[in-house]
This record gives C-alpha cells, structure tokens and sequence, in this order.
C-alpha cells in the first residue's frame, strides 16, 4: 500500500514518515510512505492508496479531498495527538483503516 | 477556558481556513515559493563574494584579479536578480492549475504580459557624468528583480484571470482533431493571450499618460510603498507575529497563512537589502524575511527552543520527559509540529500566553537591537529556515556575531519566558500520572 502524507512543508510529516515506516516493519507491513509539501500533492497523489494531511494544514482539507475524490482514495486530517506525539503506530492503524473502508 | 477554545474554534479557524484555501494567496505563496531554490543559489554566491575573513578580498584579488568579486555576481543577477520574471510565471502557472486551464499557456502569457508592463528604456547616468542618458533597448535590472516583484505578481494574477474568462467562455481557435495536441493548445492560446497583452498594453499606454511613466512606477509609489511602510515596521511586525501565533495555537500552519498576504512585503524587503548589500550601502530594511526565518521563529514559530530546553532540563512528568527528547533533535532545525501538537500548545491556554508573549517580545527586543545598531541586520542572503540558530542568525547577518548573539539572546528570552508556565504544566501532567500509578497500585493490592 502506499500512504500519501502532506503538510506546508513536507517537513515535520516526514518525522512521522519514519515512524510509520518503523511500525509497518515491526507488524510486517509492505508499505511505501512518503511525505511532500502541499503543492506537490497533485504530482504525488497518482501514486498514494491513502492522502493524510498534517493537523496545521487542515484548512485544505476541502481542496484535498475533492481531489482524492476524483483520484478515488481517501484524504483526511492526522489526529493532532496522534501527529504531535509522533505516533506512527496509531496514525498507520489508521491509514491501514481508511484504506480498507475505501474497498 | 472553554469559552476562550470555543470563540478559537467557531470563530477564528473558519476565517483562516478561507483565507489558508483561498486560490489567489495560494497561488502568490507557490509563486514566490518557486523562486525560492534560485534565491538561495544566488546568496551561495552572495556569500562567497562577501565572506567575513580578514584579508579574504586580498587573498582573491591577488588570486584571480580585481573583478574576482563583479564575477562572483553573475549567478546572482541571473538568480536573485530575476525574481520577479519567475514569479512572474510561477504564479500565473499555479492559478491557472486550480482553474484547470492550461498552465503552460497561463504562464507563458503572464512572462509576456510582464515584460510588456516593463520600460526597455532607462535613465542612466555614467561614472564621470553630470546628468543620465537615456538608454533605449535595453531592461533595468531593477525592474525584474524584488523592485518589480509587486507588478509582477499581480499582472500574473490578473491575466490569468483574463486567460481563463476567455477560455471558460470558449472564445478559442478550435482546430482539427487530426491535429496533434499540443499544436492545437498553442493555437488556443492566440486569442486569450492576444486579449491579456492588448489590456497590459492599455494599461501601459494610459500610465504613460501620467506623471507616473510606468507601470512598475505606479504599483511601487501607489501600492508597494505604503505597504512596506505598514508591513515593515515595529507595529506592523507585531500585528502579523500575532496572527502567525494565533492561528498556530489553533493548530494551524499560521506561517504559511500569513506568509500569503505578507511574503511579498517581506521578500520585496529581503531583496532591497540584498541590492543594497552587493553595492556596499547602508541596508534600507530590519524586517525582511529572514529577520523571522532566522532570528524569531529559533526552535520554530513561537520561539519554542527555550521551551524545548525547558523540557529537556526540567520536566519531571514522565510524558514531558519523553517530549523534550523527541523535540530536541528538530527543534535544532527550527521544526516544531512536535512541540505545538505533543505538548499541546494547541488549544491549551496556560501555554498559549507563552508561546504569544515570547514571539511579541523577541520581536520587539530584535527589532530595536537593530533599529539602534546594536545587531546587523539580515543582509538579504536567503539562508533556509531550517538552519540551526546561532549559524543562522550569524549567516544571515552577512557574517556579524552581533547576529549569533541575537539568536542567543531570544533563546534565553524564551526560555524564561516559557519556563515558568512549563512548570505549572508539568506539575499538573506528574500529579495526573501520579494519581493515575496510585490508583495501579492499589487494584494490584486488592
């Protein structure tokens, strides 16, 4: 599966990313996560079964999903705990959810 | 409390989702984001040109003649120079993708129109001379960097919204199918494109009329200077750290929202100080952008770095002990989604009056420590957000410990300033965790 992550830039998501990466290893996950900043979302989003947006970009969360809707994933905002605490366990659960439901 | 979280949540977060999603700001941030890689290519020369080490130009000059340093300038008129040119067409590009139209077209459109807006004719007036020449065929440096940032960011918003009026209404050359594609979308965009330069063209033609002469003229003594005077000054700084860190403590990207209403000011400013630095005269402005890059938001917006070390020393919670040291490592490199979320800051008003207070006073002290030239102020190298304080603030300053001592000094101004508030914080987050092991051990009692 592939897990699609965004934020301004790309940055803070992409301490999520690795460890998100550790969870899918340790739980014997095949997954590609990867993390951009918002404008290059379009460029990736081809690729993604799954779009997560950083809690302080939510504000284009209306935009996102009408585009995921149209690439037919699933977007949604990371749960700020969750996103704060670095918790890659709980917001690959989730991820791995989203995805499901969206079969 | 909750009152405070509610009026945040109901009244705050709507307006700055409009305005965070709004195309046109969106548009204006990836625009001058575009620019940005060439920018920081260019201060890589800057910085070579102009290295703070004794007897460094000697050592140069004696080296590779006395033009070493006018050589070391060519990359940075194509890059920090030409700012305005692709921003130009970043902007139109962007925009025209949200209206899904071709942005190809859009963009190529909005050089043109640009450039049509542009004198090629200037006044110059030679070393020995008395009175300047005018110079026809030939376009001003000035126009296509920061100074034309203003003209060029809006003619690109406006012909795309002249592009996509005319292409949303169908009023294009339709050819063939046999012809291939991409021959039939050069041809669609004969007749917007053809419209967009007929209205600059207008445009220019009426300014001419006027005392103002050019349009670049116009936009800079009617719009770009008053906004330099609000947006570049103490009170205007602090207006727009205080919506940055209003909206953060809502938990969203306050930097980035302001940024689109803002970054044209502060990147128009940065670019002044950049051409007044290559030609060794006294910098025009304190805030540009670097001035919150790399000397306010240290550990991140808010001044978090203080806060983090607070952590990382003191915390006695067990949750705030493992906060500070997942924090540390990227609040090193100014990231601090981290602390804003983890701690929370977020919507957790016992910490949000720190987190406004340390931003409005690092502001304040930094501004008037350049103001009475104490520090150096930022010189226009673009140095990333992301570099570690101290390095940054002497880097940004061209080179002047008085900048890495400013970083030490907000890093010590935050940390008093958090450290208190953290206490009461981490207090009550140990006694939570205290009731919570007591009431363990007496169900393993029982």
């Amino acid at each position: 599966m592939n897990i699609l992550l965004c934020c301004a830039a790309g940055m803070s998501t992409s301490l999520l990313v690795s460890k998100m990466e550790k969870a899918a290893q340790e739980q014997g996950i095949d997954a590609k996560i990867w993390a951009v900043a918002s404008n290059q979302v379009n460029l990736n989003i081809d690729e993604a079964d799954v779009l997560l947006l950083g809690p302080q970009v939510r504000f284009l969360l209306p935009k996102m999903k009408q585009l995921g809707e149209e690439k037919g994933i699933p977007v949604d905002a990371i749960n700020p705990v969750h996103y704060g605490m670095c918790n890659g366990q709980e917001v690959l659960k989730t991820a791995i959810n989203m995805i499901d439901n969206n079969k | 409390m909750n009152k405070f979280n509610r009026f945040l949540e109901e009244k705050v977060m709507p307006v700055a989702a409009k305005i965070g999603g709004q195309r046109h700001l969106l548009a204006l941030r990836d625009g001058i984001i575009a620019t940005m890689p060439f920018i920081v290519i260019g201060s890589f020369f800057m910085i070579l040109a102009n290295l703070p080490i004794p007897g460094y130009a000697d050592w140069m000059t004696s080296i590779f003649g006395p033009t070493w340093s006018a050589k070391l300038n060519y990359p940075v008129d194509a890059t920090f120079n030409i700012m305005s040119l692709i921003a130009s067409f970043a902007v139109a590009y962007r925009l025209a993708e949200t209206y899904k139209v071709d942005a190809m077209s859009a963009g190529t459109i909005s050089v043109a129109a640009f450039l049509l807006s542009t004198p090629f004719s200037f006044n110059f007036t030679p070393v020995d001379a008395e009175t300047g020449v005018m110079v026809t065929g030939a376009i001003s440096k000035a126009f296509l960097s920061s100074k034309g940032l203003f003209v060029a960011l809006l003619i690109g918003i406006l012909s795309t919204e002249i592009y996509r009026w005319v292409v949303k209404r169908n009023i294009v050359i339709k050819l063939p199918s046999s012809v291939p594609s991409s021959v039939g979308k050069s041809f669609a965009a004969l007749i917007p494109g053809f419209l967009v330069l007929f209205v600059i063209w207008v445009i220019r033609l009426l300014v001419e009329l006027t005392p103002y002469e050019n349009i670049n003229n116009l936009f800079m003594t009617v719009l770009g200077e008053p906004l330099k005077l609000v947006g570049l000054t103490l009170g205007g700084t602090i207006v727009a750290e205080l919506f940055v860190t209003i909206l953060w403590a809502c938990g969203l990207h306050g930097t980035n929202i302001v940024k689109g209403v803002m970054e044209p000011i502060w990147y128009g400013a940065m670019g002044d100080n950049m051409t007044a630095y290559q030609a060794h005269e006294p910098l025009p402005h304190i805030v540009t952008q670097q001035f919150f890059d790399n000397f306010i938001h240290i550990g991140g917006t808010g001044v978090t770095f203080g806060l983090v070390l607070s952590m990382v020393l003191f915390a006695k919670s067990q949750q705030m002990k493992q906060l500070g040291r997942l924090t540390l490592a990227p609040g090193i490199f100014n990231i601090n989604e981290p602390v804003i979320f983890g701690l929370p800051i977020v919507l957790n008003p016992i910490m949000i009056i720190p987190f406004v207070l340390t931003s409005i006073v690092t502001v304040i002290v930094t501004f008037l420590g350049m103001d009475m030239g104490l520090v150096a102020k930022p010189v226009g190298i673009a140095v990333p957000w992301t570099m570690p304080p101290v390095i940054s603030g002497y880097l940004a300053s061209g080179g002047h410990l008085s900048g890495a001592v400013m970083n030490i000094v907000n890093i010590l101004i935050s940390f008093f300033i958090y450290l208190p508030f953290f206490k009461i914080y981490d207090r009550a987050k140990k006694r939570e965790e205290d009731a919570m092991n007591a009431a363990e051990l007496k169900e393993n009692i029982l």
